[in-house]
C-alpha cells in the first residue's frame, strides 16, 4: 500500500534520511521504531507530503505522492500527533467533521459519522460531542484526535508517536482501541513510536529506525527476537526485551498436556507474559491454562520458548 | 446580559447629558461665577459628537484595512524575514507623540481633519499591527500541524484555524486602538478637527475654563463608554473560549 | 521553519528603503526655496559646487553600503552605522545645497524639499530595522544622527536652512522650553515612582488593593490625555483661590500643576505592571525558602525581588520616562509650558520650521531616555 524507494532527506546540514526503501503491505499495521533523532517522524511525513525528500519517493496504493495535489492527498490520509493538536475553538464534533466539511458532505452524513466515530472510539456522542477540546483528559483528547483522523474514512492512518504523552493506563485503554478499530476495517497504519512494549503490543510489522537509516524491517518477533539490531539494543536492555517479547508468543502453544494440580489457573489465549506474570505472583513455576484438556506451562518451558533459557 | 444592559442605559444618560449641557446655564454660572458666558454654544454636542466619533472610527477602519493584512503577510513563511520592519516603525513611532505627529502632519496637509486623520490612521495601526502579529503567532502550532495534516489550504488555515484564535488578541488591540484614536482625535482640536476636544481648545484659548470642563468631561465619558463597550464584546467572544481555561 | 535572521535577510529587508532613500530626492526634490517668509516654496536644484558634490557622492556611497553592511544579520550594528553616516551626509547635502541656491544676507529662505525628508524618515526606518533585525533599541543610533545634525548645525553647515535661522533666533526660548520640558516630565515620573513604588510592593501580597490599584491606573489609561488635563483645571484652580499659599507654590489651575498631575496619572499603570510583574520574577519557591531561613518580608523585598526583577523594571521604567516626554508636550496647552509651547505657536502661525524645532527636541529627548534607560539595563541586567 505504502513504498518507500531511496527516501533521502536533509535539513540544512543534517541528513535526516538515508536511502530508506522498504514497504508497507495493505491492511498491515506497521510501526516506525527508533531512538529520537533517527528519522522515523520525518519518514512518516514523507507519506502525506509535510516533508518533500530531497530524493527518492512515495507510492501510495501505485501512484507516486509527489503527483498528487498535496491538500487533496492530506485529506484522503488519516493523521494523528502526539500533542493532538485538536482546535481549541470548536467543539468535539466540529473538530471530528473537519474533513467531512472540507470534502463538501451534507451536514446530516457528517452528524451521523460523528456518532458513529465517537461510539467507535468510546467516546459517549450526548455527552462529548459537543464539548470544547480545553475541557477533556489528554486520552479524552486523543481518542478525538483519532476520530478526527479516521472521519472520513481514509484507507491509511498515519500516527506520530499519538499515545507517548499519555499516562500507562490510559495509554493501553488507545492501543486497545487502535487495536480494535485496525481488526474490525482492515486500514493500512503507519505509527511512529520509540515504546518497544507498544511496537510489540500493536504492529504486524516493525521497522527500525537508525540514524536515517532503515536498520532492519519484518515481522516483530524477528526484529525484536535475539537478534535484535544495535540500536533496539541501546533502547531498552536484552532482559526487558526478552520480557516484552513474551507478550507476542500465546501461551497454548508453549503448553504441556496434564494437570498442574494447585497452581493458578491462566485464561483461555493468554500471552506467555501473562503466564510470568502470574507466575510471580503466586510464587508458583507453573500454571495450568484454561481449556478442554487439562494442559499447564511450566516456567522451563516458557524460558525455553523465549529463547532467553539456553 | 447585565452589563450590556448597563452599558445601554450610560450611553442614554450620555446622549441625555449631551443634550442637556446647553440648557444647563445655571448650572454652568454657579459653577464658574466669574465667567460672563459660561455655556458653550458654538455647536451642537452632537454635532461635535458625531464628527468625534466618525473621524476616529473612519480612522481605526482605514488602519485595520492596513494592518491586519500587514500583520497576516509578517506571519506568513515568506514574509517573516519583513518583521523587523514592523518592530522598526514601532520602536520609531514610540518615541514621537501623537500630538507631534499632528503637528508635523499641519503644514503638509493644512488645517482641518486630515493632518488629524493621517496621526490617527497611523497610531491605530501599531496596536492592530501588533495585536495580528503576536496573535497570529500565539496560534499553538500543533494545531496548525494538524490542520496541515488535514488537508486545510493555507487560506482555510487562515480563515478557520488562524484567525479564529487570534481573535481575542485582536480585539484587545482593537480596543488600544479605539482608545488611542479617540484621544489623539481631541487633540486634533488644535489641528482644526471638529470634535469633542473643540470646546477644550476654544476654552484654554479664551480663558474659559467653563467651556473646558465641558468639553473634557464629554471627551472623558465617550472615551470610557467606547472602551467598556469594547470590552464587553471581548468578554462575549471569549465566554467560548473562557471553557477553555475552566 | 526558516530563521529570520539568516543570510541575506538583512540585504533583502534594507534593499527597498536605501532605493527609495536614492530616489525620492530625485522624484521629491533635494531643497525648496522661497523668495521671501511670505511666498510659498518651490524646489529648487542643487548648486553644482564642489562640497555639494563631495557630500552628494557620500551620501550615494553610504546607500550602496547600506544593504551591503546588512549582509551579515550579527552584524547589523555596521548597517546602522552606515545609516547614520548616509542621513548625515543627506542633511549635508541639503545644507550644501541651500548655502549654494541662497545668497547669504537675502530674504530667500531655504529648507529640506519632500525629497529629503522623504529620504530622511526612510533612514531613520532602515536604521531602526537594522537595531530590530539584531533585537536592539534604535535609540542610540537614532540619537547619533541627532546629535550629529547638532553639530552639523554648530559648525554652521545648516546655517542657510530655515530652521537653523528660527533656532538661532529663538536660542534663549528653545533652552527655556527644553529645560521646562525635562522638569515637567522628570517630576512627573518622580511623582508616579512615589506613588506607584509603595503601592505595588503592599500589592504584593493583597490582592484587592492590587486590583484596585490596576483598575484605577488603567481606567486613567482610557481618558484622553487633553480630557484629563482640561478636568484637572478646574479643582486645581478652586484649590488654589482657597489657598493662597499652595497657589504661591505654583499650584494653580493653569500652569504646570494640572500637567504633571496628569502626566503622572498615565505613568501609573505602566510603572505598575513593571513593578508587580519584576516583583514576582523571583520564584514563588526562593521566596518561601527565604521565609523559611527568616528573613523579613522587607529583606525579601530588597535582597531577592528587586535584585531579580530588575531588568522588568527597568524596562517599565524606560517605557514610562519615553511616555513621560511625550505626554509633557500637552503640557503647553494648560499652559505648563515646556517643547509643546513652541509646537503651538508653529501650529497657531502654520509655520512648519516652528512646528520641527518643537518636534525635533522632543524626539531626541525621548530617544535620549530610551537609550540611557536601556544602556542602564544592560549594564544591571546583561542576561535581559
Amino acid at each position: 500500500m505504502i513504498r518507500f524507494e531511496g527516501i533521502s532527506h536533509r535539513y540544512g546540514s543534517v541528513q535526516a534520511l538515508r536511502e530508506v526503501s522498504f514497504g508497507v503491505p495493505q491492511g498491515s499495521l506497521c510501526v516506525l521504531l527508533g531512538e529520537s533523532g533517527s528519522g522515523k517522524s520525518t519518514l512518516l511525513r514523507t507519506v502525506n507530503r509535510l516533508v518533500e525528500p530531497s530524493a527518492g519517493r512515495v507510492l501510495l496504493g501505485g501512484r507516486d505522492v509527489a503527483g498528487t495535489d498535496p491538500q487533496a492527498l492530506r485529506r484522503g490520509i488519516g493523521y494523528v500527533i502526539q500533542s493532538v493538536g485538536l482546535f481549541p475553538h470548536r467543539s468535539v464534533g466540529e473538530n471530528i467533521a473537519t474533513v467531512p466539511r472540507l470534502l463538501g458532505w451534507d451536514a446530516r452524513r457528517i452528524a451521523l459519522r460523528v456518532e458513529e466515530l465517537l461510539e467507535m472510539v468510546g467516546l459517549d456522542p450526548g455527552t462529548y460531542r459537543d464539548r470544547l477540546p480545553g475541557t477533556l483528559s489528554g486520552g479524552q483528547a486523543q481518542r478525538v484526535g483519532l476520530a478526527r483522523a479516521l472521519a472520513a474514512n481514509p484507507p491509511v492512518l498515519l500516527m506520530d508517536e499519538p499515545f507517548s504523552a499519555l499516562d500507562p493506563g490510559t495509554r493501553r485503554g488507545l492501543q486497545a482501541a487502535l487495536r480494535r478499530i485496525h481488526a474490525g476495517s482492515g486500514k493500512t497504519i503507519l505509527m511512529v513510536t520509540h515504546d518497544v512494549e507498544e511496537a510489540l503490543a500493536l504492529a504486524d510489522r516493525i521497522a527500525v529506525m537508525d540514524d536515517g537509516r532503515l536498520a532492519v524491517e519484518g515481522p516483530p518477533l524477528e526484529v525484536l527476537g535475539r537478534h535484535a539490531p544495535a540500536t533496539v539494543r541501546r533502547m531498552v536492555r536484552a532482559e526487558v526485551l526478552a520480557f516484552h517479547r513474551l507478550a507476542a508468543l500465546r501461551a497454548a502453544d508453549s503448553a504441556l498436556p496434564g494437570p498442574a494440580p494447585g497452581a493458578p489457573v491462566l485464561p483461555e489465549g493468554a500471552t506467555l507474559r501473562d503466564a510470568l506474570l502470574l507466575m510471580l505472583g503466586h510464587g508458583a513455576d507453573r500454571v495450568a491454562l484454561m481449556g478442554e484438556a487439562p494442559r499447564h506451562v511450566t516456567l522451563a518451558a516458557l524460558l525455553a520458548a523465549s529463547g532467553s533459557g539456553g | 446580559m447585565r452589563r450590556a444592559a448597563w452599558l445601554g442605559a450610560e450611553i442614554l444618560a450620555f446622549l441625555a447629558a449631551l443634550w442637556a449641557a446647553p440648557r444647563a446655564e445655571r448650572l454652568w454660572s454657579a459653577l464658574f461665577p466669574e465667567v460672563s458666558r459660561p455655556t458653550y454654544q458654538q455647536e451642537s454636542w452632537f454635532t461635535l459628537l458625531g464628527s468625534h466619533l466618525a473621524l476616529s472610527l473612519l480612522a481605526v477602519l482605514i488602519a485595520a484595512a492596513l494592518a491586519v493584512p500587514a500583520g497576516i503577510l509578517a506571519t506568513r513563511r515568506r514574509g517573516r524575514r519583513f518583521r523587523p520592519v514592523l518592530d522598526a516603525v514601532f520602536a520609531l513611532a514610540q518615541s514621537l507623540p501623537p500630538v507631534a505627529a499632528v503637528a508635523v502632519a499641519l503644514p503638509l496637509l493644512g488645517f482641518g481633519a486630515a493632518p488629524t486623520l493621517l496621526a490617527l490612521v497611523l497610531y491605530a495601526a501599531l496596536p492592530l499591527l501588533r495585536a495580528t502579529a503576536s496573535g497570529l503567532e500565539a496560534v499553538p502550532a500543533d494545531a496548525l500541524e494538524a490542520a496541515r495534516g488535514l488537508g486545510l489550504s493555507p487560506f482555510q488555515r487562515l480563515a478557520q484555524v488562524e484567525l479564529p484564535l487570534a481573535r481575542p488578541v485582536l480585539l484587545s488591540g482593537l480596543r488600544v486602538a479605539v482608545t488611542l484614536s479617540v484621544a489623539t482625535t481631541a487633540v486634533g482640536a488644535i489641528a482644526g478637527a471638529r470634535c469633542l476636544g473643540t470646546p477644550i481648545i476654544s476654552g484654554l484659548a479664551n480663558a474659559n475654563p467653563a467651556y473646558v470642563l465641558q468639553g473634557a468631561l464629554f471627551t472623558a465619558w465617550l472615551a470610557l463608554l467606547l472602551d467598556r463597550a469594547l470590552g464587553l464584546l471581548a468578554a462575549e467572544g471569549g465566554s467560548r473560549m473562557g471553557e477553555l481555561v475552566a | 521553519m526558516r530563521d529570520p535572521r539568516n543570510a541575506a535577510t538583512g540585504l533583502l529587508v534594507l534593499l527597498p528603503f536605501a532605493l527609495g532613500a536614492a530616489l525620492a530626492p530625485w522624484l521629491l526634490g533635494w531643497i525648496a526655496v522661497a523668495p521671501n517668509r511670505l511666498l510659498s516654496a518651490r524646489i529648487a536644484p542643487l548648486g553644482a559646487t564642489g562640497p555639494v558634490a563631495i557630500a552628494w557622492t557620500a551620501y550615494h556611497a553610504a546607500l550602496i553600503a547600506l544593504p551591503l553592511a546588512a549582509w551579515r544579520p550579527a552584524r547589523a550594528w555596521m548597517a546602522e552605522a552606515v545609516g547614520v553616516l548616509a542621513a548625515l551626509a543627506l542633511l549635508a547635502v541639503v545644507g550644501l545645497g541651500a548655502s549654494a541656491a541662497v545668497p547669504p544676507g537675502g530674504l530667500a529662505r531655504a529648507a529640506p524639499a519632500a525629497g529629503a525628508w522623504v529620504a530622511l524618515l526612510l533612514l531613520f526606518l532602515a536604521i531602526s530595522t537594522g537595531a530590530a533585525l539584531r533585537g536592539a533599541t534604535p535609540a542610540l543610533p537614532l540619537l547619533a544622527v541627532l546629535g550629529g545634525a547638532v553639530l552639523l548645525g554648530v559648525s554652521g553647515l545648516l546655517d542657510p536652512l530655515s530652521i537653523m535661522r528660527e533656532a538661532l533666533g529663538r536660542g534663549e526660548e528653545l533652552r527655556q522650553a527644553l529645560a521646562e520640558h525635562v522638569i515637567l516630565s522628570f517630576s512627573a515620573l518622580l511623582l508616579a515612582l512615589a506613588l506607584s513604588i509603595p503601592l505595588s510592593a503592599l500589592s504584593i501580597s493583597r490582592h484587592g488593593l492590587e486590583a484596585g490599584f490596576l483598575s484605577v491606573a488603567s481606567g486613567l489609561q482610557v481618558i484622553p490625555a487633553i480630557a484629563l488635563f482640561g478636568l484637572l483645571i478646574v479643582p486645581l484652580a478652586a484649590l488654589g483661590a482657597a489657598f493662597p499659599a499652595l497657589r504661591e507654590m505654583g499650584l494653580g489651575g493653569v500652569g504646570p500643576a494640572p500637567a504633571v498631575i496628569g502626566i503622572t496619572a498615565y505613568l501609573l499603570l505602566p510603572l505598575a505592571r513593571g513593578l508587580l510583574a519584576g516583583f514576582r520574577v523571583a520564584p514563588p519557591a526562593l521566596v518561601e525558602a527565604a521565609l523559611g531561613q527568616g528573613l523579613s518580608p522587607r529583606q525579601i523585598l530588597w535582597q531577592l525581588r528587586v535584585p531579580l526583577g530588575a531588568g522588568v523594571v527597568l524596562g517599565a521604567l524606560r517605557l514610562a520616562a519615553v511616555q513621560a516626554v511625550g505626554l509633557a508636550t500637552l503640557a503647553a496647552l494648560v499652559g505648563g509650558g515646556g517643547l509643546g509651547a513652541i509646537v503651538l505657536q508653529g501650529v497657531g502661525q502654520l509655520a512648519a520650521d516652528l512646528i520641527l524645532l518643537g518636534v525635533l527636541p522632543v524626539l531626541a529627548l525621548s530617544l535620549a531616555v530610551d537609550a540611557g534607560i536601556a544602556l542602564l539595563s544592560r549594564r544591571l541586567a546583561p542576561e535581559e
